[in-house]
């Protein structure tokens, strides 16, 4: 329902100069609380999707609208009253903090620069989103390098919430952190999720972190859409030989729940040469004579299912690769 | 105070002479037996003694006396100088790293025709330009020395600015004069604070070289510069009129010399212990 | 036992950080070291190279090769060791590799430094490229050329040709896409199983541990807490860091 949309990312277009590195994405966000997982490997465009979001980088084309409002033309306070209402948490938790400041003077200064905090209640708005962010108040007064990684990520979620943001842009938040310090983070956001109603844009390339947090999921490949839908039927039924292969790569602790590997030759392309067709075909273990030459769009496969696939029918229904010859990468 | 004495004895060794000389250019009046413009032609070029530590000038001045009072001179020049290079290159310097674009490049056109000159020469000729004194000696070098600190901390700025806190802060919403002033800023200035410490040195070689060559202090100032240009052509027989004030130059410049360079030391980032 | 470390313990400046009372790897068969930053499996890694004492550690204990004490082993006699039979791959393929060499000068250098001919360094790097799946071609490229898979593959062909009977890998895949960490791993089983090679492998990630080694040691802030069996480890935590540890891998298969 268009009411319950809260981000609608229409045919969104981003380039680094010729480079292009979102080429027509569209994914819409439902009001919180609820959870989008976007997934892709390096150059699949994922993180740069997040940042233009945030309009942190230009879009080229494409519409982003919240709450029915263009996002793209923003100016001025709306630009800035919208910053209050979507928020980003960035990958590099090291370097996401200021270095010379307290961990109280960087969220103060939040406040204090949206004038959400009277002079006097700063010091107790922080000691409360420190708490929020299961974290000691008394860290107020440290230095970022004083702090452990899976701190210094929980304080920059302390930090994008002290806007109460109704969105909130994940980042790949957990890439650096060690598996312990990844437990507690995701714990934190499930757990934001119910008590602040928050809708969040999970962007990972780490699938095994997507089902229990994310109702739905995207995955990108160079830039495009090439499968959606609800996370539980696409993880279960994969309708994209790519989404198979991201699966089935994925390192399971319980032998019982590993799968046979599908490798797929080569490595990502860059995305400033994209083969013709399809931009998966050359690794695609399924591909034929089509996908060569067509670009496939993404279109409904099922029920709240989207595919950008020729075979995307056949590969819902079962279709899967047989033993991939292994091809010697690099050869022309 | 110990801990840096081990960790740094040039900071320290440079600390301790840069804030002698600064007690003694406050302290001159006190410390200075004589005035140092005082005139008594009977008692000039006199060989130093009991009564004249550093001997007497053509017209009888007490060189001891001048050379103290010269504290006061050719240092104060070089904090002027600094502190309007500063004033002028530093924020010109964020404003281009930070922004970019059009602004950044004009910016770095105009310190790029300064920085063509060597600056002694290029400070000559806006000296030589000026009616000679100490006010146009600061002016010509403070114009020829923001330009170094501009390119500096531009660089710097330009660095900072692609930093994921600072663009954390641009999606937190924050304007920009906030974000160059409390997280660009402040990121950017330590290269300039250490050069700014190892130039003080250089900004009073260049001031005596200026007033040396009549450009800048004019007599009966006591600029240790002027000295030796006044006593260059008594140097074989009446030595200490060139040798004292010569000293003087050396000695300060060195000690703000060394103290720059142990402030780069423990200002190196590098340096700083992380978790 | 092809390596076998006794008492190994590192420390800087008197505080300890690494702690291994007895960790072997067998030919044929691929080891873990599973543990969190801080752990001191990377410095176990070090270690075992000789290399620890460049860092600034001391190291005591010991380190057997083939029976051949490695531990307070000449500047010379581990020099010929590193590289000829015991390689190392470690996580930024990009800083093992200098970027204004061609990969293939890199390579062929290394071949030769131990003993080799112009003419038999490249016909060795050419086998060797083609045993992990990668074009010779690619070694005329320059690093920056190459994606990270790619270089972990070359650094991992340059072990192979130099016949090196032990691989030690710190963390080879973490910096890789999971479609790229899967190819790395499933060359590490060949290296395995067709070449029997001993392969110690570090990293944080229990499951990536769980599918790839046959033995485990998990460690934690230095010391080793849990050793065995990977199948029983997992299975059958007996230590309570263990347990931690499983239980915050995200499970993709609930």
């Amino acid at each position: 329902m268009a009411d319950d949309i809260v981000l609608d990312v229409r045919d969104l277009r981003v380039n680094f100069g010729p480079v292009r590195a979102v080429d027509g994405v569209s994914l819409a966000i439902s009001r919180g609380p609820f959870g989008i997982a976007l997934v892709g490997e390096s150059g699949s465009g994922k993180t740069t999707v997040g940042r233009a979001v945030l309009r942190l980088v230009p879009a080229v084309g494409g519409t982003i609208t919240f709450d029915g409002q263009d996002v793209l033309g923003l100016r001025g306070p709306r630009l800035r009253a919208y910053r209050r209402a979507v928020q980003i948490v960035f990958q590099d938790a090291d370097n996401s903090l200021d270095p010379r400041m307290r961990i109280g003077a960087t969220i103060g200064e939040v406040l204090a620069a949206h004038g959400l905090a009277a002079r006097g209640a700063v010091a107790d708005r922080v000691a409360a989103l420190l708490a929020e962010a299961a974290l000691d108040p008394a860290l107020a007064s440290r230095y970022p390098h004083q702090l452990s990684g899976g701190q210094r990520q929980r304080v920059a979620i302390a930090r994008a919430l002290a806007v109460a943001p109704r969105l909130l842009v994940l980042d790949e938040p957990t890439s650096a952190l060690d598996v312990t310090a990844q437990a507690r983070i995701l714990a934190l956001v499930s757990r934001l999720r119910d008590e602040r109603q928050l809708a969040y844009l999970l962007i990972t390339h780490n699938l095994a972190i997507i089902p229990g947090l994310c109702e739905q999921m995207v995955v990108l490949y160079l830039g495009r859409v090439v499968e959606a839908g609800p996370t539980g039927d696409l993880l279960a039924r994969p309708a994209h030989p790519y989404t198979l292969a991201l699966r089935s790569a994925v390192p399971e602790v319980e032998a019982a729940a590993r799968r046979s590997r599908i490798i797929l030759p080569g490595d990502p392309p860059h995305a400033a040469a994209p083969p013709p067709g399809c931009p998966f075909h050359p690794r695609c273990p399924l591909a034929v004579e089509i996908c060569r030459t067509k670009v496939p769009q993404p279109r409904p496969v099922a029920s709240g299912r989207q595919v950008a696939c020729h075979r995307g029918d056949e590969v819902l229904a079962g279709l899967r690769p047989p033993g991939a010859p292994a091809q010697l990468a690099g050869e022309p | 105070m110990t801990a840096l004495l081990k960790k740094s004895p040039l900071i320290t060794a440079g600390g301790l002479i840069a804030l002698l000389i600064v007690l003694v250019a406050l302290a001159a009046p006190l410390l200075a037996p004589y005035p140092p413009d005082a005139i008594h032609p009977e008692m000039a070029l006199q060989a130093p003694s009991l009564h004249h530590l550093f001997g007497t000038d053509q017209v009888g001045r007490d060189v001891f006396s001048r050379v103290i009072y010269g504290a006061r001179v050719s240092p104060l020049v070089a904090l002027l100088v600094l502190l309007f290079a500063c004033a002028v290159g530093i924020p010109l310097g964020v404003l281009a790293g930070y922004f970019g674009g059009a602004g950044d490049e004009i910016i770095m056109r105009v310190t790029d025709i300064f920085l063509a000159f060597p600056s002694l020469l290029l400070a000559l000729a806006f000296a030589a330009v000026l009616p000679p004194s100490l006010t146009s000696l600061t002016i010509a070098i403070t114009i020829t020395w923001w330009p170094w600190y501009a390119r500096l901390v531009r660089g710097q700025a330009a660095s900072v600015a692609g930093r994921p806190y600072v663009e954390a802060c641009r999606a937190l919403g924050m304007p920009s004069w906030r974000i160059l002033l409390r997280h660009v800023l402040p990121n950017s200035v330590t290269p300039v604070i250490v050069q700014v410490s190892l130039d003080f040195g250089g900004v009073i070689l260049t001031a005596s070289a200026l007033s040396f060559l009549g450009l800048g202090a004019q007599d009966p100032t006591p600029d240790w510069g002027l000295m030796v240009a006044e006593g260059e052509n008594y140097f074989t027989t009446q030595w200490w009129l060139v040798t004292f004030p010569g000293l003087a130059i050396l000695v300060t410049a060195l000690a703000f010399t060394l103290l720059g360079d142990g402030l780069r030391d423990v200002l190196d980032p590098r340096r700083v212990v992380l978790r | 036992m092809k390596l076998e470390i006794r008492d190994l313990r590192v420390s800087f400046g008197g505080r300890p950080v690494a702690s291994v009372p007895e960790l072997a790897v067998d030919g044929g068969e691929i080891v873990g070291l599973a543990g969190e930053s801080g752990s001191g499996k990377s410095m176990t890694i070090l270690a075992v190279l000789g290399l620890a004492e460049t860092a600034g550690a001391a190291v005591s204990g010991s380190v057997r090769l083939d029976g051949q004490e490695l531990v307070g082993l000449s500047g010379a006699g581990l020099r010929a060791i590193r590289g000829a039979r015991i390689a190392a791959i470690f996580q930024s393929p990009s800083l093992a590799f200098n970027p204004v060499f061609r990969v293939g000068a890199i390579v062929s250098r290394a071949l030769r430094q131990h003993g080799l001919s112009a003419a038999q360094a490249r016909e060795r790097a050419d086998a060797a490229m083609r045993s992990v799946l990668l074009s010779p071609d690619l070694l005329s490229r320059y690093p920056a050329q190459l994606s990270g898979g790619q270089l972990q593959r070359v650094a991992i062909a340059l072990a192979l040709a130099l016949r090196a009977e032990v691989l030690l890998a710190d963390e080879p895949t973490s910096a890789l896409d999971v479609t790229v960490q899967a190819e790395v791993l499933e060359l590490l089983r060949e290296l395995r199983d067709s070449r029997g090679m001993a392969i110690l492998f570090v990293s944080h990630d229990l499951a990536v541990i769980a599918e790839l080694c046959d033995r485990v040691a998990v460690m934690r802030a230095g010391q080793v807490v849990e050793q065995g069996p990977t199948g029983q480890v997992i299975a059958a935590p007996r230590h309570e860091y263990t347990r931690e540890l499983l239980a915050a891998v995200p499970r993709l298969g609930s």
